[in-house]
């Protein structure tokens, strides 16, 4: 999909990831009595007074808006779920922990239209920057190993956004490993002589999955 | 000739390259300005732009040399600190035009060369990229060739945009048709 942002039409922008993210469903306790609505992507409701549902984002947030309903924070956003989660980001260098792969869309939509639904909001947001950042440090430190033997990466429980951000850097980096690696330009028995030594400060190195 | 359209493969193909006329050429003057008879002697060395030279290479008119960006000199500097070298003011299309003369100087040890530049420069561009202010990364962008400052700015642009959809501000942008109001017409 081409997008506004970018010029050159492979990555989405910001604004399409949350458009795509609007579709997760989460539960919401209506305070009105409606009928099913039936849409093409499927049927909610029957929406009754202090009856949880599930329905899309978008409709929660319209609703919301409305005030016709209360939203509930979907599980992994809890506090001791996030702190859990935090930790164990800590803790492994080359993991990531599972979570669901819009959650950067999902808590930025929920904060901004249903903060009086989640309970202790401040600190809800601020472990979930703190597990963004932790993430990206380890995006980063992770895509240094990209070298010419690299052909693919593999990033397990990457979300959405995360994936976008580093989208044009590494897909141009791979090519232009793959243009300068290329048989035409280094023969086979060069290839072994020139390996240089890595260098030593280097430090453990992180290994994300490489494909050959 | 692969990207015809591509201003970038176009403009490296106008890089100087030094070649050697291996044959008398007349009424090609202006490339030995020594010379008033406007012709170039056999075995004068010229500067031409890449794209002329590996016409004339291929028809066996000229030889050419390998240009002082992948000499010793550099390569030392390149082994010794890759990241600090200043790429941009020896060959701003420096990757793109050793692809392109490596296969034609019969050289094997430049694409190796080329390779290990990257590898190492690749990871100084993505740390700056992703976590430099801009006032900081001003001066390291000139030490960038033009491959990789579009590296760069691929990553720099990506994480600019995501960090301004994160600060919010309006979330439907107006047509530019709307809200303009209709002159009279007379």
């Amino acid at each position: 999909m081409a997008s506004q942002s970018d010029p050159h039409g492979s990555a989405f922008s910001a604004a399409e990831l949350e458009f795509l993210a609007e579709d997760e469903m989460v539960e919401i306790v209506p305070n009105m009595t409606m009928d099913t609505l039936n849409l093409i992507c499927g049927d909610f409701g029957p929406f009754r007074p202090q009856i949880a549902t599930q329905v899309p984002l978008w409709l929660a947030v319209a609703l919301k808006k409305r005030g016709k309903c209360t939203i509930r924070p979907p599980e992994w956003m809890s506090v001791e779920k996030l702190t859990q989660v935090l930790e164990a980001e800590r803790d492994s260098e080359r993991f990531f922990q599972p979570l669901p792969f819009h959650y950067v869309e999902i808590s930025r939509l929920l904060f901004d239209h249903a903060r009086d639904d989640i309970p202790e909001v401040y600190m809800v947001r601020s472990l979930i920057e703190d597990i963004k950042d932790v993430r990206f440090h380890k995006i980063g430190t992770g895509l240094e190993i990209i070298s010419e033997r690299t052909h693919a990466l593999k990033l397990k429980n990457l979300s959405a956004m995360e994936v976008n951000i580093v989208r044009p850097f590494v897909v141009r980096a791979l090519q232009t490993f793959y243009k300068l690696d290329s048989p035409e330009m280094i023969q086979e028995s060069d290839r072994r002589a020139n390996r240089r030594p890595q260098a030593p400060d280097h430090g453990p190195r992180r290994q994300l999955r490489t494909g050959r | 000739m692969a990207q015809y359209y591509d201003i970038d493969d176009i403009l490296a193909e106008d890089e100087l390259v030094p070649a050697v006329f291996q044959e008398a050429a007349n009424g090609v003057g202006l490339f030995d300005s020594s010379d008033d008879a406007n012709k170039v002697e056999q075995g004068s060395k010229v500067e031409l732009p890449f794209w002329l030279a590996r016409e004339l290479h291929l028809r066996q008119a000229a030889a050419i040399n390998v240009p002082p960006c992948y000499n010793k000199k550099t390569r030392d500097e390149i082994e010794a600190d890759a990241a600090h070298v200043d790429l941009r003011n020896r060959c701003p299309h420096f990757y793109e035009l050793g692809h392109k003369i490596a296969p034609l100087v019969g050289d094997r040890t430049i694409g190796s060369f080329l390779l290990f530049a990257f590898q190492t420069r690749y990871k100084e561009v993505l740390i700056k990229a992703h976590t430099a202010a801009m006032a900081v990364a001003a001066k390291f962008l000139t030490l960038l060739t033009k491959e990789e400052t579009k590296l760069y700015e691929a990553a720099q642009s990506s994480m600019a945009a995501f960090k301004k959809w994160r600060m919010g501000g309006p979330r439907f942008q107006k047509a530019a048709v709307l809200g303009r109001k209709r002159k009279p017409i007379d």
